[in-house]
Parts: C-alpha cells; sequence; structure tokens
C-alpha cells in the first residue's frame, strides 16, 4: 500500500494546457489532441497519463479516432466549473469541427502574436442562465487592446456550420449576433441596446460545402451589415 | 246637498253626510286591518316556508348577505348555484344507485331508480329533521346539504337581484334617499372586493390564456359583462384610445399595464405565428425629471412582458432622420422650419429649392446633418450639377445663392438645438419599444420639430409593414401646433398604426373643442377615464340608457308610503358623478356604449437604472472637440460616387469611424483559405 501510494502520480500534469483545451471543448478525438501536442506518441502519453489520474476518460464513441473528455476530477483540478458530462453523440461532429477551427486559427502567427484568446461555446453556457432563449455562438475569440494587428480590441464571433439550416433562420442569428451588445449571461434588457457599440465586430462563418450557399445567401440579406461577416470554408480535417 | 224651503240647510242630509263619512272611515279601518292580517298571514306562511326549509333557508340568507358584503352581481350567486350541480347530481347517482337493503346515507330508500332519485330531496329533508331531532346537528346540515345548498344560493341570488332592483328603481328603502345612499355603500363594497382580488396572489396575471389583456378588477360594469376581472382583447390594443386623468390618479399605473399587455400578447402572437412582431413607441410631450423616471419604469414593466430592449430617447438612443426617402427628407426638414406667411413665402420657396437641390443630389441624399449642412454651399451644389451636366439645377443654384448662407444659418441653428437625437445610426427596427421625451414644457419649439420627425420617421417605417405598432402620446397637445393630433390620427389610420392619446384633462386632449371631439369619438378601443373634474364630454359620448324613475307618496307623521309611481326615463351610461369621486388607480372603461369601472392592477418592474451615455460615443463627442458631457453619435462617412466630391469630406471623414471593420484576411486566410463570396 505504501509502495502504491509513493508510485502514485502527483498533479504534475505536463500537459496543462491541452487538458484545459478538451475540457473547454467538452472533448477531443485523439488525432485533434496529437495535432495539438505535436505527434501522435505525446498524445496517446498525455492521455494515459490523465487516466491514470482520473482526470480524463476516453472511450469510442463514433467512428474514427477515440475520443478523450475531462472528468470531474479533471475540471475540479483545471479550476473549471462546467458540468461533467461525456461529449453527446448527436454533437460529436460539430465538437470535431469547432475544434479542428480553434486548432487553426490558435496555429496562425497573427493570434499568437495578439496572444488571442478563444471563449468556447461551453464557458459562454456556463455563465447562461437557464432557460434564457438567446442564441450562443459556437465561441468567441477576443484580440488584446494594443495587439500588433490591425482589428486588436475587437470581439469576433465564430460559428460553425455543418448543415444548412433556413436562409430566413440563419439570417436571424445573424442579425442578433451582430445586434447584440451585452455579454452573455447579463441581463436581458443590455442584451442589445440601440446606441450602443455592438460586441461582436464581426461574425466568422466557417461552413461546410453543403451549408456554404444557405450562409452565403444569408448574409446577403443583411444589406450593409454583411460587411461584418466573414465566410470562409472549414479547415482541412474538420469533417469526420 | 239639499236645502229646506227657507233656504237654509236641513240638519237631516249633514247627519246623513256624517253618517257616510263614519262609513268611509269604517270601510278604510277595516280595509287597513284586513291588509295588516294579510301581510300577518303572508309573514307567517313565509315563515313557516322558511323554518321548514331551513337549510335552504340559511344557505340563501348566506348567499344573499355574500351579495351584499362584497357587492356582488347576482350572475356570480347564479354560477356559484350552477357550480353546485354536479355535487347534488352526483348525490342524486348515488341515492339511485344505492343497494336497496343496505344502510345508506341520508336520502336513500326503497323503490324503483327513478322514483328514489324523485323522492331523494324529500327523505333527505325527513332524515334532515329526524336527525336535528336527536340533536345531530352536523349530520343533519350533512343530510340536507347537497340539494340544500344549489338550491339556496339560487334562492340568495334571486333575493338579492330583487334587492338590487328595487333599490335601482327608487322603490326600495325607508325614504326616498335611501337607493342613493344604498348605492354609496354598495359602491365601497365593490371596490373594496375589486382592491382584495388585487392583493391575492395570482389572481390577475397579465394575459388570460387566450391572449386577452387583464387591467385589474372589475368595480361595477353597466351593459358590459360583469366579470371579476376586467379584460380587454388584444384587439382592442390594436385600434385607437384615449386616457384621461388628472396628476396622481394613477394614469401611468393604466398606461403601463396597457403597453406591458399590448407588448407580451404581441409577443405571444409573434411567437405562434399569428402576427409580426409589436413596436411600442411612446413619445412623453412633458419632458423633465419625471418623465424619466417614467422612462426607467417603463423600461423595467416591458422587460418583464418580454421585450428584448427599451431604446430611451434621446437619452441613449438616436434616430436617423437621414434613413427617410428623399422627397419624405426634403417635407420633414421643411417642416422643421417655422416659415411665415405673405411676403415671407417667397423666401419658403426659395428655402424649398435649396433644400431639395442639396437632398437630391447626384452623389445621393445626404447621411448626416453635417453632411447637409456642408451641401448648402452654392459652390459645391453648382459643382455637383455641373458635373451631371443638369443645367437647369446650376440656374437654381445661381439664382438663390445669396439665400444660401441664410438657409444654412436657420439649419444649423435647427440641428443645434436638435441636438444629436436624430443623427443617429438606429431605426425603430432595433428595439422592441422606444420611449420618445419631447422637451414640450420647457422647450416648446425644440419639441415641436422633434414631434414632427419622429411621427415621420415612424410612418415611413409603419410603411413596411412589419410590426403591429402602438403609438402612445401623452399630452401630445403640447406639441401639436405644427401636427395637429387628428391628422396624426388620420395619418396612422391609413397606415395601419393604433395611436393611444393620454391627457390630463379632457382640454389636454387637443387644442380646439372641434379637435377634442373628433378625437375622442374616434376612439375605437375605447376611453379610459380616471378622476377628473370634468368627465361631461366623455359621458355625453358614452351614451343614455333607459332608466325607471319612481315619485313616493309622503304619508304623513314622518314616514313615506309604499305607494307612488314610475315611469321610464333616459340616463347617462356614465355616471360623472362617479368619475369625479373615483379613488386612486379606479378608472371608468367607456366602450360601445357601456362601461366598466375598473381597479387597476399596478405593475412593478425588477429594478435597473438607466444605462449610462455610451463610451463610444462619449469619446467620439471629445475627439470632435466636444466637452466631455457633448455625447454627438458618430457620423458614417459617405464615400464619394461616380466621381463627385464628397461634402464636408476635407474637414471631418477622417475623424469618423468607418462602419465597416479592417481588413482581417492576414489571419483568416492563413488559418481557413480564402474568402467566400
Amino acid at each position: 500500500m505504501t509502495m502504491r501510494d509513493s508510485r502514485r502520480p502527483g498533479l504534475a500534469v505536463r500537459d496543462a494546457d491541452a487538458l484545459v483545451f478538451a475540457a473547454d471543448m467538452y472533448g477531443v478525438q485523439l488525432d485533434q489532441l496529437a495535432a495539438l501536442l505535436g505527434g501522435e506518441r505525446p498524445a496517446r502519453a498525455a492521455a494515459a497519463r490523465w487516466r491514470s489520474l482520473g482526470y480524463a476518460q476516453t472511450a469510442r464513441l463514433g467512428p474514427g479516432p477515440p475520443w478523450l473528455w475531462v472528468t470531474r476530477a479533471g475540471l475540479a483540478a483545471c479550476g473549471l466549473r462546467y458540468a461533467p458530462a461525456a461529449p453527446a453523440l448527436s454533437r460529436l461532429a460539430h465538437i470535431r469541427a469547432v475544434t479542428a477551427a480553434r486548432i487553426a486559427l490558435e496555429a496562425t502567427d497573427a493570434y499568437r502574436r495578439a496572444s488571442a484568446f478563444w471563449r468556447c461555446e461551453r464557458r459562454l453556457r456556463s455563465r447562461h442562465g437557464v432557460g434564457v432563449r438567446q442564441h450562443l455562438p459556437d465561441a468567441e475569440v477576443h484580440w488584446p487592446d494594443g495587439a500588433p494587428v490591425a482589428w486588436a480590441g475587437e470581439c469576433w464571433a465564430v460559428e460553425v456550420e455543418l448543415t444548412p439550416k433556413t436562409v430566413a433562420r440563419t439570417t436571424a442569428i445573424m442579425r442578433e449576433i451582430l445586434a447584440r451588445t451585452g455579454d452573455y449571461g447579463c441581463a436581458a434588457a443590455d442584451a442589445a441596446v440601440p446606441g450602443r457599440p455592438p460586441r461582436h465586430a464581426r461574425a466568422l462563418y466557417l461552413c461546410s460545402p453543403a451549408a456554404l450557399t444557405t450562409v452565403l445567401r444569408s448574409r446577403a440579406e443583411l444589406g450593409p451589415r454583411a460587411a461584418r461577416i466573414e465566410v470562409r470554408d472549414l479547415p482541412p480535417g474538420a469533417l469526420p | 246637498m239639499s236645502l229646506g224651503r227657507d233656504g237654509q240647510r236641513s240638519p237631516a242630509p249633514r247627519a246623513a253626510v256624517r253618517r257616510g263619512h263614519a262609513r268611509d272611515a269604517a270601510r278604510r279601518d277595516r280595509g287597513v286591518l284586513a291588509r295588516a292580517a294579510f301581510r300577518l298571514l303572508r309573514l307567517a306562511a313565509v315563515t313557516a316556508v322558511a323554518a321548514a326549509l331551513a337549510p335552504v333557508t340559511l344557505a340563501a340568507a348566506g348567499a344573499a348577505a355574500a351579495g351584499w358584503w362584497r357587492g356582488l352581481p347576482p350572475r356570480r350567486l347564479y354560477a356559484a348555484a350552477a357550480w353546485c350541480l354536479p355535487m347534488a347530481a352526483a348525490w342524486l347517482a348515488a341515492v339511485a344507485l344505492w343497494p336497496v337493503r343496505a344502510s345508506g346515507p341520508p336520502g336513500t330508500g326503497p323503490g324503483p331508480a327513478w322514483f328514489r332519485a324523485a323522492a331523494a330531496p324529500y327523505r333527505a329533508w325527513l332524515a334532515m329533521w329526524r336527525l336535528a331531532g336527536h340533536g345531530h346537528l352536523a349530520a343533519a346540515a350533512v343530510a340536507a346539504a347537497p340539494p340544500a345548498i344549489p338550491l339556496g344560493i339560487l334562492a340568495g341570488g334571486l333575493a338579492w337581484a330583487y334587492r338590487l332592483f328595487r333599490m335601482r328603481t327608487g322603490t326600495g328603502g325607508l325614504t326616498p334617499a335611501a337607493p342613493a345612499a344604498f348605492d354609496a355603500r354598495l359602491w365601497r363594497r365593490q371596490a373594496r372586493s375589486a382592491k382584495a382580488l388585487l392583493a391575492a396572489p395570482g389572481a390577475l396575471p397579465l394575459l388570460t390564456p387566450n391572449g386577452a389583456v387583464v387591467t385589474g378588477a372589475t368595480i361595477r360594469s353597466v351593459r358590459h359583462r360583469a366579470g371579476r376581472r376586467a379584460v380587454i382583447p388584444y384587439a382592442r390594443l390594436r385600434s385607437h384610445q384615449v386616457v384621461i386623468g388628472s396628476t396622481g390618479t394613477g394614469k401611468t399605473t393604466l398606461l403601463l399595464r396597457l403597453w406591458a399587455g399590448f407588448m407580451a400578447a404581441g409577443l405571444r402572437r409573434y411567437a405562434d405565428g399569428a402576427g409580426p412582431r409589436p413596436l411600442l413607441v411612446v413619445l412623453d410631450c412633458k419632458g423633465g425629471a419625471s418623465s424619466r423616471k417614467v422612462a426607467d419604469r417603463t423600461r423595467r414593466v416591458l422587460r418583464d412582458a418580454g421585450a428584448r430592449s427599451t431604446a430611451i430617447w434621446p437619452d441613449e438612443a438616436a434616430l436617423s432622420l437621414w434613413s427617410l426617402p428623399p422627397d419624405r427628407l426634403v417635407t420633414t426638414l421643411l417642416d422643421l422650419i417655422e416659415h411665415g406667411t405673405g411676403g415671407a413665402a417667397y423666401y419658403t420657396d426659395v428655402m424649398e429649392a435649396l433644400v431639395t437641390l442639396a437632398v437630391g443630389a447626384p452623389c445621393g441624399p445626404p447621411a448626416s446633418s453635417a453632411d447637409f449642412l456642408a451641401r448648402l454651399d452654392a459652390g459645391w451644389l453648382a459643382a455637383v450639377y455641373g458635373a451631371s451636366g443638369d443645367g437647369a439645377a446650376v440656374a437654381a443654384v445661381r439664382s438663390g445663392y445669396r439665400a444660401v448662407e441664410d438657409v444654412k444659418l436657420r439649419f444649423r441653428a435647427l440641428w443645434r438645438r436638435l441636438g444629436p437625437a436624430l443623427d443617429g445610426g438606429s431605426s425603430f427596427d432595433d428595439a422592441d419599444a422606444w420611449y420618445c421625451i419631447l422637451e414640450g414644457t420647457a422647450e416648446v419649439a425644440v419639441a415641436e420639430a422633434q414631434a414632427r420627425a419622429l411621427t415621420d420617421l415612424l410612418a415611413h417605417y409603419a410603411v413596411g409593414g412589419r410590426r403591429e405598432i402602438l403609438l402612445a402620446v401623452d399630452e401630445f397637445s403640447a406639441v401639436s401646433r405644427r401636427l395637429p393630433i387628428w391628422r396624426l390620427y388620420e395619418r396612422a389610420r391609413s397606415l395601419g398604426l393604433a395611436v393611444q392619446v393620454s391627457a390630463q384633462s379632457w382640454e389636454g386632449l387637443a387644442g380646439s373643442d372641434d379637435e377634442r371631439y373628433r378625437v375622442a369619438a374616434t376612439a375605437e378601443g375605447g376611453i379610459w377615464l380616471l378622476r377628473t373634474p370634468r368627465p361631461g364630454p366623455v359621458a355625453e359620448l358614452a351614451g343614455m340608457r333607459a332608466y325607471v324613475d319612481t315619485s313616493r307618496r309622503f304619508a304623513g307623521a314622518g314616514a313615506w308610503d309604499d305607494s307612488g309611481s314610475s315611469w321610464s326615463r333616459q340616463a347617462p351610461v356614465l355616471d360623472a358623478d362617479i368619475v369625479r369621486r373615483l379613488d386612486v388607480g379606479q378608472a371608468a372603461y367607456v366602450y360601445r356604449g357601456g362601461v366598466t369601472y375598473v381597479q387597476v392592477k399596478r405593475l412593478t418592474g425588477r429594478q435597473a437604472a438607466l444605462a449610462p451615455a455610451p463610451a463610444r460615443d462619449v469619446a467620439a463627442g471629445r475627439a470632435a472637440g466636444g466637452t466631455p458631457g457633448d455625447t454627438t453619435l458618430p457620423l458614417p462617412s459617405r464615400p464619394a460616387r461616380r466621381g463627385y466630391p464628397a461634402a464636408g469630406a476635407a474637414r471631418t471623414a477622417g475623424e469618423w469611424p468607418s462602419p465597416a471593420p479592417p481588413d482581417a484576411s492576414e489571419v483568416l486566410d492563413e488559418a481557413f483559405g480564402a474568402r467566400r463570396d
């Protein structure tokens, strides 16, 4: 017993950032964790270590590489107050696509140079009251003031579109995002106050080929506000 | 009368007359005695029946007492009796189906089922007396309850209705003054019951399940359906309404209730797909600190009613006058400036020509007041129209170049007074409700111009038909010199807007009596009247109803006889005396020849302070050389088109932030590839 205790791993988590990343994104697939940690071998080692600490669980939830998600103990170790749960089967494709988008954006020079911050949907949702009917973006990207980029100080909304919605619904979501003035979780009356500066300087739509046409048509419905909508393809490897 | 031969009265006829009088007196005495005996007999019979049917009598007395104590209309007692019928039916069914040999509850007995059901009340009655005789009073009451309670409540309702009828027609009470005193007491009890309903938690929700708006508890109704709750359908809020009430009578409470009801019902209809999204626009024409407080309260109440955002104009949000189409913009700009008549009409024409040229320039309409003022430059106008080859316009500019500076001076003064509130980038589309504060008391001329501009903007917005709009104007007469309210009414009617006009008095409704009658007579959604010293005109509009008036014969020695005569005559539906005595929070709702007196339920929203001015606007104002408190909204620069010079570009375009965000292709292209268009 004493021997086992002495051999028990301590709290020295070598890849703490990756653990927080996995917690923020609801879960990651091992190939994406490998992209994050620089190879498959470090990814498997990190997963094994987290598992042995009780910080993470892995399982094959769907086609493709196994999924890893952070347990209650792991969330507590990270200081995150999310409700612990395995990634929902219905959202696996969406989670993978958002994770791929984050990895692609965080890999850019401008992102690292500006020390930008990815505020994930799980974090937004944790601030959000239960039963409040507001649309939540898939993420926000905060660019600090004074960063060496032209868009310093901006906050972007990120939307990942895999399947097409109706044009009307997509347009309504775009309008809501662009008109929003308050943070998520603020009083309903402060959510969209005319005259105040908008919360999101622009909205970044990352689309699958299937959803691209709908998003472009919805953007065309916005008139002058369309200048604040950026539409791009999903990065490679985002689709399962 | 007979006379004797000597012409004197003979004693015999006098004796005959005396005998006749004596016979008449005796006959009269006998009649009085007979009537008294008959009444005694009738009273004895009624007492005997009441005693025999003691349970029914007790229930009737209780029901009548409840009706008296709470001032209930008899219909409510009839409804209560009807609600007891299932109990009676279940009891009859149980009695009919009870096994014959088993000892059953009171009312059961032998016989076929139909006979047992028919005889059940009688058997229950017998059982009740038997149990009472043995001292089992509780069991006796239970035995008689199923048939006695509905019958008793029905009888009590009939008795209460008879009492009300006697008092209403003036035939009840000991003296002719009794009906008036009875009515005053009845009003007090009815008001007390209404207040009790207001205090009951959950008794008065904002909306009924079918989407009608609950305004409060009914005190009394005349020619309207008498329910506990005063309910008006949503469609009536979509019609013109008038609200009149002095300061401190609860007018704001009533208006907030109506606005919140409109918003909640409209949003429910919108969610159901039954109509477009609602929009409430309030023009508070008083201004000052009190209007700000009401605006804050309105925001809180509307937020609880489901409104996402309430914009307070001009304190927190600004509208853009420049979103009007060019022809409408020219008219509105000209209306903002006061014109003279007679010889001054010449200058009016010159001004109109120059404003038309500035707005209709080939590079497009102006985007801001600064842009517009920059265009009032003879050189710029001549250059722009010359470049487009419009010789007639160039000639017009040349002929009016002497007046350009004067016109510019007048508009510069106008915009200085108006401030930035009509120079912003928002539209009515950006909020669920707009509370517009016009300083009609402190700065009448400015408020008049603002009212004119706001109504033009709203009319232009309403043409799109995207929202169901309620325009509420308070004390509009303070700013209606240039836009008569009846014209606003007619314009709103043609655009499908509902207008709700509120004022502190009949005189405050409009400038002249003709306009006041025109406004009140076209209020299809009804007229709300709170305490006001002059309800006469509205009472006249409310109409008349048939009324039974009764005279009573004075029988001498301090008592009035119960004989007299009644006749029908016309009386006003709306009792002006009641309106003059209404308490705080009480209102009379006049609609279609009927009136309902309502105790309005107050709405309280969660506490929320007025939001401070946007930091970006303050910073922009400071950057433009203004004082720190000068919250000038940033004006977007309009790029020059087709090679024409941009008006004012040399002075200000560099200072204005561009609405388009800076190019971020560097990072996006690297991460996600090229932009998709």
